[in-house]
């Protein structure tokens, strides 16, 4: 009698001591990515009308490399990029303002225009980056001065925005 | 006598713990989330659809309910403690009993899921996000941690 009020006790024991596990588990992965080259732009040269006449207009085509505008562009090499441009109507000067007109432009991937394509400025262009990560554009344009024009020197802001 | 061993062997019969009944759960991570590219100032997407870039991880177990909740990073971390927001939408994770990435149900992988583990006690998770660099974001390789916890549940 007492073996088996023993055993039973260790039957009890046993039946007791079992534990319901949640079974838990994980594992990681790894999330990747490479950023590239944040875009640098560079208002590198003016776009220079000289001397100009009333009544006379006068126009600097986008190849000319004295005097068109040109910006410099850096960024990730081989990457295209969207090009856009905000033109102004009119160059001011002391409260009087001269029309400017007929834009034009080129962007190459190189420094001398070499292989460089045309494009309207006010239709924006998607151009790539070279090899180096570069490009340049060249704008040019036509101002047209009133015969009774003021003289003066007058100015006005070009702005080309780009994205990847 | 023999009654009394009878009496043993029935106890040790019954206390037999459970776990030994059923399969061990495992829990692998196959692959991770591969944005590849990212552009400052272009936010980058991986769907959890995309076979070659969305994470992946392998669930393997007793079929029964399982509940899934992930450690998910806020940011990406890169060059001199440069960081990157890491964002996980409302669907950018997706549990498949067939472990095939065109078939899942969509979760949040910011809530914990109750999902059930089939017959075959296999399934899969993936996930997806998005990358949102800044316009400066400071070029260079990013990583980040994703972790996956799953629950057997009683």
């Amino acid at each position: 009698m007492r073996s088996i009020t023993k055993l039973s006790l260790v039957a009890v024991l046993a039946l007791t001591g079992t534990a319901l596990q949640a079974q838990t588990n994980n594992a990681s992965i790894t999330a990747t990515a490479n950023v590239q080259t944040p875009i640098n732009v560079l208002g590198a040269q003016q776009l220079s009308f000289g001397n100009v006449f009333p009544g006379v207009n006068k126009t600097v085509v986008a190849m000319d490399l004295a005097n068109a505008g040109r910006f410099d562009i850096s960024g990730q090499a081989s990457t295209p990029v969207t090009l856009s441009f905000t033109l102004p109507a009119t160059l001011g000067s002391s409260g009087n303002t001269m029309p400017i007109v007929s834009y034009a432009a080129v962007h190459a991937q190189n420094s001398t225009q070499t292989g460089g394509i045309g494009f309207a400025p006010a239709a924006g262009a998607s151009p790539s980056l070279n090899a180096s990560g570069q490009l340049w554009v060249w704008i040019g344009a036509q101002v047209q001065p009133a015969t009774n024009q003021a003289a003066g020197v007058y100015t006005g802001s070009i702005v080309m925005t780009v994205v990847y | 006598m023999k009654r009394t061993w009878w009496i043993v062997i029935g106890a040790m019969l019954l206390g037999v713990p459970l776990l030994a009944q059923g399969k061990p759960l495992t829990v692998t991570g196959i692959r991770g989330v591969t944005f590849g590219a990212v552009l400052p100032g272009v936010p980058r997407v991986v769907l959890r659809t995309d076979p070659a870039n969305s994470g992946q991880f392998d669930l393997k177990g007793p079929k029964s309910n399982v509940l899934l909740s992930f450690v998910l990073p806020l940011t990406m971390t890169g060059p001199a403690g440069a960081q990157m927001r890491l964002i996980f939408g409302a669907s950018d994770a997706g549990y498949s009993l067939t472990q095939a990435i065109g078939s899942q149900v969509g979760f949040d992988p910011k809530q914990p899921f109750t999902a059930v583990l089939p017959n075959n006690g296999r399934a899969s998770v993936f996930v997806g996000a998005t990358a949102n660099p800044a316009t400066n974001q400071r070029a260079g390789a990013y990583t980040a941690t994703i972790i996956l916890n799953v629950t057997v549940l009683p």
